[in-house]
């Protein structure tokens, strides 16, 4: 039955109240441990498609008469049109049609960063729209442009209030203290680089605009253009059946989407409006950079009494400003916590949530002030850590925590350090290095799903949410084999489609399993009881095996529905983890190797270990990149991206993975829907850095404050730590 | 409009070849054309005329960098500089006259900032970011030369021979300055034939990278023992393959301030390539 509650939602960190319809959710939790289907390793059942090249992403997708949008950006980090002539780019050959600033939402007059979209066209083809687009003539008002975060806040450039917490008393604990450490680290501007760039086809069908996207949320897409557009939301069809990657950086429309649907709306055809890799680099989104001034305070028993963290976030332009102090609110038992959050603007792009987004950035900053805590204290790092467990996330109850199976799971990984050290040699250093993980991840209602099953024996689900490439739809057809006792290939998925299927949940905040798998079992449980009934009607075993009994429908079908219940109230959903890295620092060049990474994590029930796995591996990859390599930079005068290729701003490459081994506690969360699942899509880059930081320091003595660790930072924390007169590993125990 | 109108040319003796922008692999020249930063009304497909292979110790500029990685006749600083350059699908592409040729990855001159390398009036890394530039011979343009191949071969003391002339490979590059921008020395309608090798006694390539494959050198160092004399050649240090006298001459650089890590990186590397030779 259906009812209304208020309840906390939470995507991304960011928590808002909201009243909800939410129905029951009666279905008992499946036993611990690996069932008939889920809890196996099942490989994509659309990985065939995928890697023949027959899946249709929306890159893919062409229209007949479909025609080719290009953006004019602002050259300019801070501006404003003056003037705009359109005539020369609508003389171009091919040229359609063209848009000025206002004339569709995000067509903005002030730029307030070089790459902001300011003016598009429509043309046959792209070259002539590029060409086009080059053609308009604009004049420019050049405005104050300001860059340095802290020249920001100085000055009150703010994208909104500070955001304070306090916890106990701050100033005591520090002063009665036996030990401090204080740190000030920095993160860098990182870049999603999704395999398949931002972009949307817009099409329309009389009143009803058809939206093909690449996108993390279906059913955002669908209420944000029709608002924006003013049409009824179910005039708005929003298509995305294969997706090449969002990290955060596809969860709403974006200029791309209304360019496409006025230029669709001027021309009549329908357009195609895609960024190109160079706009990925200067407009799509990031994950913002940090300074993050911190302290901690122990006594010299291990217990750690206070801690106090300032984080600027460099928001940009707009944005808003990521949790980057929440690993230090939550991840220790501390009574003293105070944190202060400043949001600067900047004439810089703006930032996009961004896998784990705050958390990866501050657990970087956090984890490595806990290395340096627990070498000053001489006590292990994983002791500390352990003695420091939190028992309740700032008073409110966990509704699930096994980070202590996750350090018990790290032992034999952090017992190889003794070994890897002895590999050390004159010139390589070796070591390994811990961080632990804390993180959302548990989803949350509405979201629905149907099933139908025929005489066929086969089942399929439809629901209206989107696969980001997370390897969802085998997971859900899991979940349906496994409800309905049937074997994995007899289920399909559908999805992909508003118009095809009920309401499904954004796939941002690690959210997309908790929050549809539940959906997806109760309709299997659902249609199951209807099969049962119909056996138990016929003279059969309430048991007897679906085939048989649905082979007696002919042309009637069963039709199951299910929604997904409320998460429990009164409790945080978490997801922990910790990461055991081992590392070889050459210390005359300061090349650093990672050879090797134990990820454990605690998600809940896991439905499909190799999906799982893969979710890991793809999580410790990125977050390699990360720590190494990938840098946006901008001009210091101009503010412009000069890191506008992916030759200069550099991902890793396959050379750059290390031997990954992943864990799961594999335990559900009896407090959490009818699975007991949380998502793993952001736990696994959310400790990577400080965890290869940490392995740096045990190796080396060297203390990196800096990501990336690029050369310059590796050498630099070399040359420091050869100055103070350090050598091998300063928290050895 | 970019491309639009490009007339491809596949001459079969060198005697056609009467201008227009050369191209072979095209790994080099076809990213600089969709960039606009190079612009060509007749595009000349050189391989009907340039030499491929390796005989005698000479190599034909048409050589791909994969085919040079495999070859155990090639001393090993060239062997592993191709190992170590680009990916393996631009190594099967990429011939070895067009990698000597190659153009700077300065950001500022790929993003074609009006700097001193494009005919401007400033260095915009000089006063910008520049933490991947130059720190030798950096004071009137300050980007880095990204071959690796170059280096190594100016270490191996390579000969070039052209469809005009032979020269030291040091010969092909010039520092560039106010009153000529290029920092070639090759002239109009001049083509890379061969690169003639003498007897090399031992040699190594090192090479510093931000990550462990396909990425320009930070910093590569190539050393080798040429009749009796050691020879040391860097990438990615100046505006023109580098040769050193000695490491000590690195106590001479002159980095820009964000690019001062370089000089203690370079120093590791070449005393590393030097104990390499034995």
């Amino acid at each position: 039955m259906a009812r209304l509650i208020r309840t906390e939602k939470e995507v991304e960190g960011r928590f808002e109240e909201v009243w909800i319809v939410v129905e029951e959710d009666p279905l008992e939790q499946w036993p611990e441990g690996a069932r008939s289907v889920v809890g196996r390793p099942a490989p994509r059942q659309d990985g065939p498609l995928r890697v023949r090249g027959e899946a249709r992403y929306t890159a893919d997708i062409k229209l007949p008469g479909m025609l080719h949008a290009a953006v004019l950006r602002s050259p300019h980090a801070h501006a404003k049109v003056r003037r705009i002539d359109l005539a020369p780019a609508l003389a171009v050959p091919g040229v359609r049609a063209a848009l000025g600033p206002g004339e569709a939402h995000g067509l903005e007059e002030e730029a307030g960063w070089a790459g902001a979209p300011v003016a598009a066209v429509a043309a046959d083809t792209f070259a002539q729209a590029r060409a086009a687009v080059e053609a308009i003539d604009v004049e420019w008002g050049e405005l104050e442009v300001v860059l340095d975060p802290e020249e920001a806040i100085r000055r009150g450039h703010l994208t909104g209030e500070a955001r304070r917490s306090e916890r106990g008393d701050v100033d005591r604990a520090f002063a009665e203290a036996d030990v401090v450490v204080e740190g000030t680290y920095r993160t860098q501007t990182v870049l999603h680089n999704s395999l398949e760039t931002h972009q949307a086809i817009c099409e329309w069908q009389g009143d009803a605009l058809h939206v093909y996207i690449s996108t993390q949320y279906i059913w955002g897409i669908r209420q944000e253009v029709a608002e924006t557009l003013g049409l009824p939301e179910d005039k708005v069809r929003v298509i995305c059946e294969f997706m090449g990657g969002g990290f955060g950086a596809k969860n709403g429309p974006d200029e791309y989407t209304f360019v496409a649907a006025e230029l669709a709306k001027r021309t009549g055809c329908p357009v195609r409006c895609a960024l190109t890799r160079r706009e990925e680099h200067t407009s799509a989104g990031n994950r913002n950079s940090t300074i993050q001034r911190l302290r901690a305070a122990a006594r010299s028993d291990g217990t750690i009494v206070a801690l106090e963290g300032e984080f600027i976030n460099s928001v940009g332009w707009s944005g808003w400003s990521s949790p980057t102090e929440g690993p230090m609110r939550a991840l220790y038992a501390c009574e003293n916590v105070r944190t202060v959050t400043h949001a600067a603007q900047l004439n810089t792009p703006p930032m996009k949530a961004f896998r784990a987004p705050g958390f990866a950035e501050g657990t970087f900053g956090l984890e490595c002030l806990i290395e340096d805590l627990a070498a000053r204290l001489e006590i292990d790092p994983l002791e500390l850590r352990r003695s420091n467990y939190a028992e309740s996330n700032e008073g409110t109850p966990y509704s699930s925590k096994n980070l202590e199976k996750c350090y018990r799971l790290a032992e034999p990984h952090w017992e190889r350090r003794h070994e890897v050290r002895a590999r050390s040699g004159t010139v390589w250093k070796r070591g390994v290095g811990m961080a632990s993980q804390i993180w959302y991840g548990g989803g949350g209602p509405p979201s629905y799903a149907w099933i139908r099953l025929g005489s066929d024996g086969r089942a399929t689900v439809v629901t209206a949410m989107q696969d980001i490439g997370t390897g969802t739809r085998t997971a859900m057809a899991q979940i349906a084999a496994e409800e309905l006792r049937i074997p994995l290939e007899s289920v399909d998925v559908v999805l992909g489609d508003s118009a095809r299927g009920p309401y499904a949940s954004i796939s941002a905040g690690s959210s997309t399993t908790p929050s549809m798998g539940p959906a997806v079992r109760a309709a299997a449980a659902d249609a199951r009881e209807q099969i049962e009934d119909i056996a138990e009607q016929r003279g059969l075993p309430r048991d007897t095996p679906v085939a048989e009994v649905v082979g007696l429908l002919e042309e009637a079908q069963i039709l199951g529905r299910g929604a997904r219940g409320p998460n429990p109230t009164g409790m945080s959903v978490l997801t922990f983890g910790v990461h055991v890295v081992e590392v070889a620092v050459d210390v005359e060049t300061g090349e650093v190797r990672v050879e090797r990474v134990a990820a454990i994590h605690d998600v809940g029930r896991i439905i499909n270990p190799l999906g799982a796995s893969s979710q890991v591996e793809g999580g410790v990859i990125q977050g390699i990149g990360h720590t190494f390599s990938e840098n946006r930079l901008l001009d210091p005068e101009t503010g412009r991206v000069l890191t506008t290729s992916l030759d200069a701003y550099r991902m890793p490459t396959i050379a750059d993975v290390p031997e990954i081994v992943c864990e799961f506690v594999d335990k559900p969360d009896e407090h959490l829907t009818n699975l007991g699942s949380k998502g793993l899509g952001e736990p696994p880059i959310v400790p990577i850095a400080a965890a290869i930081a940490n392995a740096i320091r045990d190796a080396t003595g060297a203390e990196v404050h800096e990501l990336p660790i690029s050369r310059e930072e590796m050498l630099r924390a070399l040359e420091a730590a050869n100055a103070k007169g350090r050598r091998g590993a300063p928290a050895a125990v | 409009m970019r491309r639009a109108g490009v007339e491809l040319l596949r001459p079969s003796s060198l005697e056609e070849l009467d201008g227009g922008v050369f191209v072979h692999g095209g790994t080099e020249v076809v990213p600089l054309l969709r960039e606009g930063l190079l612009v060509a009304e007749q595009l000349v497909d050189v391989r009907g005329v340039v030499p491929r292979g390796v005989r005698n110790g000479v190599i034909g500029a048409g050589t791909t960098l994969a085919e040079l990685e495999a070859d155990s006749s090639i001393p090993e600083a060239l062997r592993e500089a191709c190992r170590l350059a680009a990916s393996p699908q631009l190594r099967n592409m990429g011939s070895l006259g067009g990698n000597l040729l190659q153009a700077t990855r300065c950001w500022y001159w790929r993003l074609d900032y009006p700097c001193r390398l494009h005919g401007g009036d400033r260095c915009h890394a000089r006063d910008g970011e520049h933490r991947e530039h130059a720190i030798f011979a950096n004071d009137f343009c300050a980007s880095a030369h990204p071959s690796d191949v170059a280096a190594a071969l100016v270490a191996l003391g390579a000969t070039l021979r052209t469809n005009r002339r032979e020269l030291p490979l040091e010969e092909l590059y010039r520092l560039p300055d106010g009153a000529d921008r290029r920092t070639t020395t090759l002239e109009d309608g001049e083509l890379i034939l061969e690169a003639a090798l003498p007897p090399v006694e031992a040699s190594a390539y090192l090479k510093a990278m931000d990550r462990r494959r396909w990425s320009f050198p930070q910093v590569g160092v190539a050393a080798a023992r040429v009749g009796g004399e050691t020879r040391i050649a860097l990438a990615g240090v100046a505006p023109i393959p580098w040769r050193l006298e000695s490491v000590d001459e690195l106590d001479r650089a002159t980095p820009l301030p964000r690019a001062e890590w370089k000089v203690p990186l370079a120093r590791a590397l070449v005393r590393r390539a030097l104990s390499a030779l034995g």
